[in-house]
């Protein structure tokens, strides 16, 4: 059984990335935090038995199923709001963003041209990232950026091990061909990589 | 013949796919990078959300129960593990409510029969009284 202090080790370990995987998912950041802190307290309700050395696995599978749930639910929602959207004024695409949201807390750059710059480069990524199909993200994700095995990786998606390794080629192909569509080749993401 | 090709093309898949796990090994280096670059806010509810799920995963090793929002109940525990029992309890306090419904109507309509009846209501009290109604209705 896993101490509660390892809990924290381990939450605190992936959170971030969780919230960003969570995000290129739902695209919504309030939606986003919510996912992730209930999949923290479904880890912790209902797998308090289990050694630490299985909570990654755990967590990812928590957190896949918990998004899935926020789908359905969103159906269910996206109808009615198709319905009733005759009635209220639509949104132009662009939410209203709080200056808090912005602030960057490690960007070591002082720099704002540089620091605008890097900004734009992540958003394309991020914005190539949320356009691949769910599948193909849920494998680039939990493979490239979980660094998980085929096997594991296989394992969380519930499918065979070629499936993956086609999720993960096709997702790197997409992701590569939209990245060069906005002149992000390799050599700028190995130098973007070298300056981060 | 086509194990010579297979030959062939066993470098330049096995490149291919090297180059691929480069490309993505890139793109999940600057994701990892950006991801420790959160707003104040996002990382403080993280924050939160972290320490409830921890207060959470103490109180149950400690053999306590807790609620959603991090406080501690026995009663939502209890409930929690005898489902059939609290849907046994809601669905007698809804009988319940349905009997002491009817019998209020009922008594209802028996006070509203008793004021607008031609009778004083001291006559349907007279135990003698319907007898001796009978009595006068046989005689006629």
């Amino acid at each position: 059984m896993a101490s509660s202090q390892e809990l924290s080790d381990f939450l605190r370990d992936v959170e971030r990335r969780a919230f960003k995987q969570t995000v290129y998912a739902v695209r919504d950041d309030h939606a986003a935090l919510d996912i992730v802190q209930d999949a923290m307290l479904k880890l912790a309700e209902k797998y308090a038995d289990k050694p630490a050395a299985e909570y990654p696995m755990l967590f990812q599978r928590i957190l896949q199923n918990t998004m899935r749930d926020f789908w359905r639910r969103q159906k269910v929602r996206n109808l009615w709001t198709t319905l009733l959207s005759s009635f209220g004024a639509g949104k132009d695409g662009e939410e209203d963003h709080d200056p808090l949201d912005t602030i960057d807390v490690e960007d070591e750059s002082s720099n704002p041209a540089i620091q605008l710059e890097r900004s734009q480069t992540m958003r394309v990524i991020e914005k190539a990232i949320e356009k691949l199909p769910a599948r193909q993200r849920e494998a680039f994700v939990l493979r490239y950026w979980e660094d998980m095995d085929v096997a594991e990786t296989a394992a969380m998606m519930g499918c065979s091990q070629g499936s993956v390794k086609t999720h993960c080629s096709r997702a790197v192909h997409t992701l590569a061909a939209l990245l060069q569509k906005q002149g992000l080749g390799s050599r700028a993401l190995s130098q973007l990589g070298a300056e981060t | 013949m086509s194990t010579d090709n297979s030959k062939h093309d066993l470098p330049e898949h096995e490149s291919d796919a090297q180059h691929i796990d480069l490309q993505a090994q890139q793109i999940a280096g600057l994701l990892d990078a950006h991801a420790n670059r959160l707003s104040m806010r996002t990382l403080k509810q993280l924050e939160n959300g972290r320490e409830r799920a921890v207060k959470a995963h103490a109180q149950l090793i400690s053999g306590a129960s807790i609620n959603r929002d991090g406080t501690s109940s026995s009663i939502s525990a209890w409930a929690e593990q005898h489902r059939m029992a609290m849907a046994g309890i809601v669905l007698a306090a809804i009988v319940a409510g349905f009997l002491a419904t009817q019998s209020f109507k009922h008594q209802e309509a028996s006070d509203a029969f008793l004021l607008s009846a031609d009778l004083p209501p001291e006559a349907f009290v007279d135990r003698g009284f319907e007898p001796s109604l009978n009595d006068a209705h046989a005689r006629l």
